[in-house]
């Protein structure tokens, strides 16, 4: 028995595995991957109901919040060469632009993007916009008078009492990106070195600073909306302000979820009806009630109360791939801008 | 005979520099083209910066510094009371400060801060003023330190109480015969565990030099978080390997300051195995005192913030809502575990073996092989095993979860490794050299006489390497197959927005994963008990 102890061993690791891959092997049927940087708890109801619908098995790569979103990027980087995801679900346009300006990207027209406005989606199909969330100033409850605009991060009375997520990562980026586009780099420069004279504090994420926010140790944040009506559906002691909505003033930059054909993709049949599917009103709709408060991009589609029709909103005016392209282009400037806080 | 077995120690030897270091070599070899050509470009950037990551530098060595030095003072003692003692529930205790390492570190910090947060348990007994004071200092260093500290000292606790069991009995048989039993610990048995103990520190320094997690989650910068950008926030591979390198090189002089300390101590432990060991020691008036401090610093170091996370999770909606979002994953992360501690447990064998009797020139290597993979950040691993195996031809090992075992046999070969040599430690070498005369095959030799004796051992080292595999979150993160991801990824990935009482639950379950086979174990020793 001793002598066979070894052999045991190896034995042992041998079934396990077989079992293992037994128990976790996919199923023979279609298949597709799909990489997503949505938050997981939002996007994996609807990649089930998509299961559920078409019988198509989704094999998904989520993001974590640790590589700030940008895990799945890496990945479809990384692969380029040897593909395994069908589809990138991005969680902002930004990035989507920035596969589509290495090659990584394939084109799609899918028929239900029919519906969207052009501004939120690529001419050729590189990657097509849904179910976005809008760049918002969190406030806490009693600060009186409320912040109505971005810029009040350069107003002396808010010195030292707002936060901004870490402008290297996320939506924080591409709102700077579209602020050096909108007001040209001397005035988005001043725009940045003005915050940081003025004691603005530096939170990891957007989901940090919305809580620094509704837990009372800070004035304001500039979030997404979904990060916003999260804290106030918990009750927490903050509102939610749709920035720079006046007549003349820039308004609000929207942050379109985009679905990326990937090119080599290994399930290309699969990959164009989840993109359908993810493009359609009914994901849009559900997106719009779940805790993610997603603002559906085409017309007509119903939302809840806490959600304002896309059409209500004083939208920011920005091509998204000019944004993509000056995002690369400012990085080193932000990343000494972060370094120096 | 002798060729079988210097030809199985090179193989397994040669298998960890495939599986571990070459895909680190890759990376680092393409860390050295731009766009396809050769150049410096990377490192030109870092040097060009260095006066920028300086300070983060510094942060990073005082809080490895930090936690090192407390997980030390506390968890070295704490393995003497627990594994020498007479004090009351010692296996109890044992369990319990352990539980914090069953766990990744930024659920240790997230659960803190629940307790310590205004509506926490701690925060809403205080007034409104001290209770948002505690909770803003918690962001920052001093958090830093207390997550940490929570998590690392069961490391140094764990590892002080399995070498102290090694000591030989004799050697402290002899000192009572002169002296009295502090003086024994003092001047015999802590001499003896000195290198066990300084190994432990160095391995939390190392922990907490790589650490990304409950920086970034409490603010405190540090350099890691430097890596992490170039990864996340530039996709710029190259930046991000150059980056990587000066904690490597931080990592390489700290393991060589270990190796040198470890030369320098003449004391061996090497307990015969004849000998019973030696009784508990007996703490007499003491151990009143004794059990109140323990008791009273697991209540403010473990209860605590457990209890905040079970206060969470106490719910059978969560725990249904747990399963329902994260039964696979659980599935998966005990069957990836268990193949991966098994085949851990094997490699580590054979590489311990050919440490422990230096049976080849290449020794020194394979040991310092092992150290140095593990302390490789997860990701910085996760990224070779990319580098190395992302091609269409090797598709069987990229695209199934063969790629996130090959990364749990690079980054832990170290634990099986170190385990089996100490296990091997325990076994007189005339057994084998007699065997050897008699003219017994190695293998025979392996299977009669060493198998059956390193059994135990054996066994807890499979243990630990599960534990180590199913709190994996760095590989898994980075290389999990579509589709495959592990509970430690799940509940990260929940992180994002998900519900408290969510990831409180999953979180309850992964400790349960955990610790699954060590309460296999205390059951089957119950169960196989004989009726007195």
């Amino acid at each position: 028995m001793n002598r066979l102890a070894p052999l045991a061993l190896f034995a042992l690791a041998i079934i396990m595995t077989i079992v293992g891959w037994w128990l976790l092997a996919p199923e023979g049927g279609e298949s597709v991957v799909v990489y997503v940087s949505h938050d997981e708890v939002f996007s994996e109801p609807i990649l089930k109901d998509f299961e559920k619908e078409t019988g198509i098995e989704v094999r998904a790569v989520y993001d974590t919040e640790e590589t700030k979103s940008a895990g799945a990027m890496n990945r479809l980087i990384a692969e380029k060469s040897n593909p395994q995801a069908d589809v990138y679900w991005a969680n902002e346009p930004i990035r989507a632009e920035v596969l589509r300006q290495q090659k990584i990207a394939a084109p799609y027209l899918s028929p239900n993007a029919a519906g969207i406005p052009e501004s939120f989606r690529d001419p050729l199909g590189y990657w097509t916009g849904f179910a976005a969330r809008a760049r918002v100033l969190i406030v806490r409850q009693d600060v009186d008078p409320k912040p109505t605009s971005i810029f009040s991060y350069l107003d002396p009375q808010w010195r030292g009492k707002a936060v901004i997520a870490n402008p290297l990562f996320g939506t924080t980026t591409d709102e700077i990106a579209a602020l050096f586009v909108l007001l040209g780099d001397e005035d988005a420069r001043s725009f940045m070195e003005t915050m940081r004279d003025n004691d603005v504090k530096t939170a990891p994420s957007n989901g940090d600073s919305a809580d620094l926010v509704s837990r009372g140790q800070f004035a304001f944040s500039l979030v997404d909306s979904d990060d916003a009506v999260s804290r106030m559906s918990r009750h927490e002691r903050a509102i939610m302000v749709y920035p720079d909505q006046g007549a003349d003033e820039i308004g609000s930059l929207i942050v379109p979820n985009a679905a990326v054909l990937i090119a080599g993709a290994p399930h290309p049949d699969a990959a164009r009806k989840l993109i359908d599917y993810l493009l359609s009103v009914e994901t849009e709709r559900k997106l719009a009630f779940s805790d993610a408060a997603q603002i559906p991009l085409h017309s007509g589609v119903k939302t809840p109360p806490g959600v304002k029709p896309i059409e209500a909103i004083k939208t920011m005016a920005v091509d998204y791939a000019a944004v993509a392209t000056k995002l690369q282009e400012i990085q080193p400037y932000l990343k000494n801008w972060a370094a120096t806080r | 005979m002798i060729t079988g077995k210097r030809v199985t120690l090179a193989a397994a030897a040669l298998a960890l520099a495939g599986i571990g270091l070459l895909p680190v070599l890759t990376m680092i070899a393409r860390s050295f083209f731009v766009d396809g050509r050769l150049g410096m470009e990377a490192y030109a950037a870092l040097f060009a910066s260095s006066q920028r990551l300086l300070p983060w530098f510094g942060n990073s060595l005082l809080l490895a510094s930090l936690i090192s030095f407390s997980a030390t003072i506390i968890g070295a003692p704490l393995g003497v009371l627990l594994a020498r003692t007479d004090l009351p529930w010692r296996g109890v205790f044992a369990v319990l400060f352990a539980l914090p390492f069953f766990v990744p570190p930024y659920v240790i910090a997230a659960a803190w801060f629940s307790a310590l947060d205004q509506s926490g348990s701690i925060g809403r007994l205080l007034p409104e003023g001290a209770s948002e004071f505690l909770s803003s200092t918690f962001f920052g260093l001093s958090g830093c330190v207390v997550s940490l500290t929570t998590s690392f000292t069961p490391i140094v606790m764990l590892l002080t109480m399995a070498y102290i069991s090694a000591v030989n009995p004799r050697l402290e048989q002899a000192g009572l015969l002169a002296s009295r039993w502090p003086n024994v610990l003092w001047r015999i048995t802590l001499p003896l565990i000195a290198p066990a103990i300084v190994f432990a520190s160095v391995l939390v320094f190392l922990l907490t030099l790589g650490e990304v997690g409950v920086p970034t989650f409490l603010r405190y910068p540090v350099y890691p978080t430097e890596v992490l950008t170039q990864f996340a926030a530039f996709y710029d591979f190259s930046a991000a390997t150059a980056a990587a390198l000066p904690l490597l090189l931080v990592a390489a002089m700290v393991l060589t300051l270990e190796k040198s300390l470890q030369r320098t101590s003449s004391a061996t432990i090497g307990a015969s195995m004849t000998n019973a060991p030696n009784g508990a020691i007996a703490l007499g008036r003491w151990r009143l005192p004794l059990l109140w401090v323990v008791s009273l610093w697991m209540f403010a170091t473990v209860i605590t913030p457990f209890a905040a996370l079970l206060g969470q999770a106490a719910s059978l909606d969560a725990l249904a809502q747990a399963f329902a979002r994260g039964g696979d994953s659980i599935l998966r992360s005990v069957v990836f575990a268990s193949v991966g501690a098994t085949f851990l447990t094997l490699s580590g064998f054979f590489c311990g073996y050919l440490i422990h009797h230096k049976a080849l020139a290449i020794w020194r290597s394979v040991d310092a092989l092992t150290l140095f993979l593990f302390t490789l950040p997860g990701t910085v691993v996760g990224v070779g095993l990319i580098s190395l195996w992302n091609h269409p031809s090797t598709n069987v090992i990229y695209a199934t979860p063969a790629i996130v075992i090959l990364g749990f046999l690079a980054q832990y070969a170290l634990i099986p490794t170190r385990m089996t040599a100490a296990v091997l430690q325990r076994i007189p070498p005339s057994l084998e050299n007699a065997a050897e005369l008699a003219g017994a095959g190695w293998f025979t030799i392996l299977g009669e006489i060493v198998a059956p004796i390193a059994k135990r051992g054996l066994i807890a080292t499979w243990t630990i390497c599960y534990i180590f595999c199913v709190r994996d979150l760095g590989i898994a993160m980075v290389v999990y197959p579509p589709g495959s991801d592990t509970l430690t990824v799940r509940i990260m990935t929940l992180m994002a927005n998900g519900a408290p009482s969510l990831i409180a639950a999953l979180c309850l379950i992964l400790i349960i994963v955990t610790l699954a086979p060590l309460l296999a174990a205390v059951f089957w020793r119950a169960a196989s008990r004989p009726f007195t």
